[in-house]
């Protein structure tokens, strides 16, 4: 009975029971579909980062990360061929590669933009990273050829395309200057906006010879047939190359991880404050509900409804509201989330002019799939709406039968 | 024997910082199966007896009985319970609840006193009604029916669960003259046939000469006492 005559109470005024449900809607729809999408750039953003920049761990000379910034070329590997002979028969790696990751500054005679330059081995590089799959126009590297791949958006500031050529200067190991002209061999389009915005990349045996670095590389990087025991290979790693030092592709971007967690922090007290206004209308409209029902309530009361009733008819009308609220919002932010998972939003147009704000992501922004979200915020939504409608039920259970009855 | 009770009632009310005294040393014996009015000028009085007897509110000093029980001290969910179980009201205003049918209306006090089977509950609810002459209106709700209709409701509501005593503040106020008329002579038509106790409150001498005891207030004090 309690619930049949909850369920009609609600509709007494349609619209205003409407708005309140349509807040509860709107505010969990919204949670979901920014939530996917966050979690989407993150896991997007980590991908890119493990597929073009560091692999799931690197080998750097130790001291590098601190002077990281200036990509410093005498903090170098002298002799990576033996730890590379080594890592390509341990049983837990499934590739390994090395670079150097230079300085440069990238002109055509008239403009002049900065850019890093990273020299790839193209014989292995592929084993850790995807930059031959992600070529868009022009070829790969066929071997060590003095060319240069280029970011795509990088190639478009210039207006250069395939077969074009470019001056890269830069200074070698020893800080002396150093100029080439390079013929631009393909275009890199892989919607990491380090790569895209900013990427020169030439072949390693081109790298070692203009920078003087001899047989020397900056860093090896490693990808694992099992990221998850990475922990486990990191420390055995260690061990292994003593004078060297080990991180992972967290540690590595970990500003990345610091900035999307500092979004999130954010973009969740703006959302949080979204939903709590949403139920603020929840118990607000119970009071109302209550003030305006005070003379039945005191029938109630005569009747010999206890208290105990009285405030569990009305937070079971602000649960039911809670109900269609959270099912409307679920299956809403559902609906959103398809086309976000499979079609994205194109941020293209406005990616270019604000930067690098730490997402390695150039256009299309992609949700995922999140079902502890969604359950999470169809529970929150019943259980947040059933609590805050328990003031106004204790305001409304607490009027004496006689002043109720009083009132008109 | 008397269904209801007070002895040396004094109820106060607090108005601001003053204390207004409503009932002055009240003592009335309402025997079961009487039908009861309780009559006097607005600020008699009346509504606070019936509010006591109704276990609505606390006397401020003395006793109030409900069969033998004293309720004067009891908490508010024990007097919700009393109510429940011995007590059947009729409003001035109906108070039907909107949003349920009549049969609905009617079915809400054995919901909450958890009285019969669903089937025997339909069964009382539907003889009850049919009583109160309005059998054929069971499926409407309150808004689609006469006030004296809603009256005939509010009646059936209050003697479903075969109360010891229904009582009425001022029952036929919100009606006009025959439709009130025709509401005291179920009401008394009820008393006969139930014995269950009646005691409403007026201060219509129509109402008045329906009363087969007459009990008359003034400033908070019985002022005469007649059975007619």
């Amino acid at each position: 009975m309690l619930l049949k005559l909850a369920f009609r109470n609600i509709f007494r005024h349609f619209t205003r029971t409407f708005l309140t449900f349509l807040a509860i809607a709107l505010g969990l729809a919204m949670l979901i579909w920014i939530d996917s999408l966050l979690t989407g750039i993150d896991q997007d953003s980590f991908e890119k980062i493990i597929n073009y920049e560091t692999g799931h761990i690197k080998i750097l000379d130790r001291g590098y990360r601190e002077d990281e910034e200036n990509l410093p070329l005498d903090k170098s590997i002298e002799k990576p061929d033996s730890i590379i002979e080594k890592l390509k028969e341990d049983p837990d790696v499934a590739g390994v590669t090395s670079r150097i990751n230079f300085r440069v500054m990238l002109s055509d005679g008239v403009d002049q933009y900065p850019a890093v330059g990273i020299a790839i081995n193209p014989a292995d590089d592929e084993s850790v990273f995807l930059l031959r799959e992600s070529i868009d126009k022009g070829v790969f590297f066929m071997g060590d050829e003095e060319a240069m791949l280029l970011g795509e958006a990088l190639a478009e500031d210039f207006r250069v395309g395939v077969g074009d050529y470019l001056t890269v200067l830069t200074r070698t190991k020893y800080d002396t200057y150093q100029a080439i002209d390079l013929r631009i061999k393909g275009l890199l389009r892989t919607e990491d906006t380090k790569i895209d915005y900013a990427a020169v990349v030439i072949p390693l045996k081109l790298g070692q010879d203009s920078l003087d670095m001899g047989t020397g590389v900056t860093e090896i990087d490693i990808k694992l047939k099992d990221p998850s025991r990475i922990k486990e290979f990191r420390e055995r790693l260690a061990k292994e190359v003593p004078g060297l030092e080990v991180a992972t592709w967290k540690e590595l971007a970990a500003d990345v991880v610091a900035i999307a967690q500092a979004k999130r922090g954010g973009t969740s007290f703006v959302l949080f404050s979204v939903f709590i206004v949403a139920l603020i209308g929840i118990s607000n409209t119970i009071l109302l509900a209550a003030f305006e029902r005070t003379r039945e309530i005191g029938m109630m009361a005569a009747m010999g409804m206890r208290r105990g009733q009285i405030v569990r008819l009305f937070v079971l009308e602000g649960a039911m509201i809670g109900v269609f609220g959270s099912i409307t919002g679920c299956l809403l932010g559902i609906l959103l989330n398809i086309h976000l998972v499979n079609y994205g939003i194109d941020f293209g147009y406005v990616m270019r002019d604000i930067g690098d704000i730490g997402y390695r992501t150039t256009a299309v922004m992609r949700g995922v799939w999140n079902p502890t979200m969604i359950v999470t915020a169809f529970v929150a939504g019943i259980i947040i709406s059933a609590i805050t409608s328990i003031y106004p039920a204790r305001v409304a259970s607490r009027m004496e039968p006689t002043e109720a009855l009083r009132k008109a | 024997m008397p269904a209801v009770k007070m002895e040396k009632v004094i109820k106060n009310y607090r108005v601001g910082r003053v204390e207004v005294p409503a009932l002055r040393g009240v003592s009335i014996s309402i025997e079961e199966g009487d039908f009861a009015s309780i009559a006097g000028p607005s600020g008699s009085g009346k509504t606070t007896m019936l509010n006591l007897f109704g276990c609505l509110d606390k006397p401020t000093e003395g006793r109030v009985y409900i069969g033998e029980q004293n309720v004067a001290r009891l908490s508010s969910n024990k007097l919700a319970d009393v109510r429940n179980h011995n007590l059947g009201f009729v409003f001035q205003t109906f108070n039907l609840i909107p949003v349920l049918t009549a049969f609905e209306n009617v079915e809400f006090p054995l919901i909450l006193l958890k009285k019969g089977k669903p089937r025997e509950r339909k069964e009382s609810i539907m003889n009850i009604l049919t009583q109160v002459g309005i059998g054929e209106l069971a499926n409407r709700k309150p808004m689609e029916m006469s006030g004296g209709q809603q009256q005939r409701v509010a009646i059936a509501r209050a003697l479903v669960k075969g109360p010891k005593v229904v009582l009425a503040d001022e029952p036929t106020a919100n009606l006009d003259s025959v439709t009130g008329e025709s509401i005291l002579k179920l009401m008394l038509e009820m008393n006969q046939r139930t014995k269950t106790t009646f005691i409403f409150s007026t201060h219509d001498p129509m109402v008045m000469s329906y009363a087969r005891r007459l009990i008359k207030v003034h400033d908070g004090q019985i002022q005469s006492d007649e059975r007619m």
